[in-house]
């Protein structure tokens, strides 16, 4: 089976600024693939790229095994796209709007599963676009792709503006898209979203890949952020542990960054009393800073598959 | 089933305030010209305009007659709002949707970018006809009613040869939108070229030695109301379509080989918009 997404060296230039600055990529079939990075890395870029919506400056792309500019009528037949700067005809009430895209579409329609998605987005179709909150502006959004039930759904940002029930609800919808043989790919900028919704991950910094993974392994390199109160100050070497950084000691509490899993920050402060106990959700950028801003050669030794687990 | 025709409803729907909007404006102008005729009939019989003055009223049909007078009132320059329609639609169907960043959901269907392009115009031809199908309904109502020496089958003939210099400035229009930064840009370059070509057709018929110029212009083979009398210029209305065909053609050319962009492309450098003409 021919994979959802093959990318070969993929470069973009927009005028004298590179974007992409060759991306090799391989998404399998068949799972929700995350596509990590912080804002302006590339993954915009790369995701048009797909659709064709724009060309790569050098390059290959090619989607469920279709060339992505020769057959890109074909590729997006069989594909559904959230954009990520999602923009709608503001005249139009949300059900002329999707009745407006199954017309190009030639799959049968799909009344009930249409019906199903808006009500398990909460999303009530009759309004006009242009009154319709951000947030339901992107469940729309979500309807419009996802209710082809196409092959590959390609969605830029997909939980960007939704409550987190609403979130909890796509993270359902794209299981299921999955377990029905379909493939998933998304993009994200937050981290524990992308932890909680994929089975793979690959991380895009700078218009290069820096990594792929799988999510049980990003998981286990979460960054911690743990900010300790003792009863009393602790002695000065007692986090002097591998993957442990102590951050700051004000008297009896201590901050520290665990790179590689809490477990020994645990087990060494459990000789101590410890009075409080509070951990920080870290920034997308404090993640890449431990792991990826490491020079070139070590980061590439890093992204190869031999050094997983 | 592709090859739905979707584009051209949606863009029909999209137009269609404006569609009854201009057409009442061309309707009610046309029944007003007519209706006036009697009474300025004995006025002007007496007029004999200065060479000059005649060709600035964009035809060369003499003013004291019915034809000449409902030529110089209305078909020389009743075209300029059929124009602004087009101009319009033709701004807004690729640098008008880029602007709003509608475009990234429609060319994410399985739609190819030629198809756009042709179905966006057609919807514009079906727009600009029902126009002047408006037009013509204005003189329905008015001419079988007034002692005017004009034919029904004139006016008609009038009316449908605004079409093809509205549709040439839809083209240059929507090739302005492909290869320009943004619709502003567009919309500025399409009527500055409209506003010279009326201005060179008036001038170069005025000033003797111009008078090459309006060989550069649309509206000297559109011909204002010359069909009223002389019935329909083949040649004239297959030059200006044919210009019309070329540029949506270099349209396509253009569109389907560049980026499509979300917002306008503001940045465009020179050297871009050169890379988008020649592709």
């Amino acid at each position: 089976m021919a994979p959802a997404i093959e990318l070969r060296s993929v470069v973009k230039d927009y005028g004298s600024v590179r974007a992409l600055r060759g991306i090799d990529l391989t998404v399998g079939a068949g799972q929700v693939f995350g596509f990590l990075g912080p804002n302006g890395a590339g993954k915009t870029t790369t995701i048009r790229i797909l659709l064709d919506l724009i060309r790569p400056t050098s390059g290959t792309a090619s989607v469920l095994g279709l060339d992505s500019q020769r057959d890109s009528v074909e590729v997006r037949r069989r594909c559904g796209y959230l954009p990520g700067d999602l923009r709608m005809y503001e005249g139009l009430r949300g059900n002329a709007f999707l009745d407006l895209i199954d017309s190009f579409r030639p799959q049968k329609r799909d009344p009930q599963y249409r019906r199903s998605l808006l009500e398990r987005l909460d999303l009530d179709p009759s309004m006009p676009i242009r009154a319709l909150s951000k947030g339901n502006k992107q469940k729309l959004g979500l309807a419009q792709a996802l209710m082809h039930r196409p092959e590959l759904l390609i969605l830029d940002e997909p939980t960007s503006g939704l409550d987190p029930l609403v979130q909890q609800e796509v993270a359902k919808l794209l299981e299921e898209a999955v377990v029905e043989g379909r493939t998933v790919f998304f993009s994200s900028h937050v981290l524990p979203e992308v932890e909680r919704l994929s089975h793979a991950v690959a991380i895009i910094r700078e218009g290069t890949i820096a990594a792929v993974e799988d999510i049980t392994r990003l998981k286990s390199r979460a960054v911690h952020v743990l900010e300790i109160t003792f009863a009393e100050p602790p002695p000065l070497d007692l986090f002097a542990l591998p993957g442990i950084r102590e951050l700051h000691r004000d008297g009896d509490v201590v901050h520290i960054q665990a790179l590689d899993g809490i477990d020994a920050a645990i087990k060494a402060m459990a000789a101590y009393r410890v009075v409080d106990l509070r951990t920080e959700q870290p920034s997308l950028e404090d993640f890449f800073l431990a792991h990826y801003s490491a020079p070139a050669e070590e980061r590439t030794r890093d992204a190869l598959p031999a050094e997983r687990d | 089933m592709r090859y739905r025709l979707n584009v051209i409803e949606k863009s029909l729907r999209d137009q269609k305030w404006q569609i009854v909007g201009f057409g009442i404006a061309l309707m009610v102008m046309a029944a007003l010209i007519v209706y006036i005729w009697p009474s300025y009939r004995t006025t002007v019989a007496s007029i004999q305009l200065p060479e000059a003055v005649q060709a600035l009223l964009g035809s060369d049909l003499a003013y004291s007659t019915a034809p000449g007078f409902v030529s110089a009132e209305y078909f020389s320059w009743m075209p300029i709002l059929l124009i602004v329609y087009t101009v319009i639609q033709g701004t807004g169907a690729i640098a008008g949707e880029e602007g709003s960043g509608t475009i990234d959901l429609l060319m994410s269907q399985p739609l190819t970018r030629w198809e756009m392009v042709v179905q966006k115009t057609v919807s514009v031809c079906i727009g600009s006809a029902l126009i002047a199908g408006f037009a013509f309904l204005g003189f329905l109502l008015s001419v079988p009613f007034v002692d005017i020496e004009i034919t029904l089958k004139g006016t008609a003939l009038a009316c449908a040869n605004m079409l093809p210099i509205a549709l040439l400035y839809y083209a240059l229009s929507l090739w302005f939108g492909s290869i320009l930064p943004n619709r502003a840009y567009a919309a500025g370059g399409a009527i500055a070229l409209a506003t010279a070509g009326y201005f060179f057709s008036t001038i170069a018929t005025a000033v003797d030695s111009l008078s090459w110029l309006k060989y550069a212009s649309p509206f000297y083979y559109y011909g204002a109301g010359l069909p009223l009398v002389k019935g329909i210029d083949w040649a004239h209305v297959s030059l200006l379509l044919g210009v019309a065909a070329l540029f949506v053609a270099l349209t396509v050319r253009s569109f389907a080989r560049r980026d499509i962009t979300i917002g306008g492309a503001s940045n465009l450098r020179l050297r871009d918009m050169l890379g988008r003409v020649l592709g």
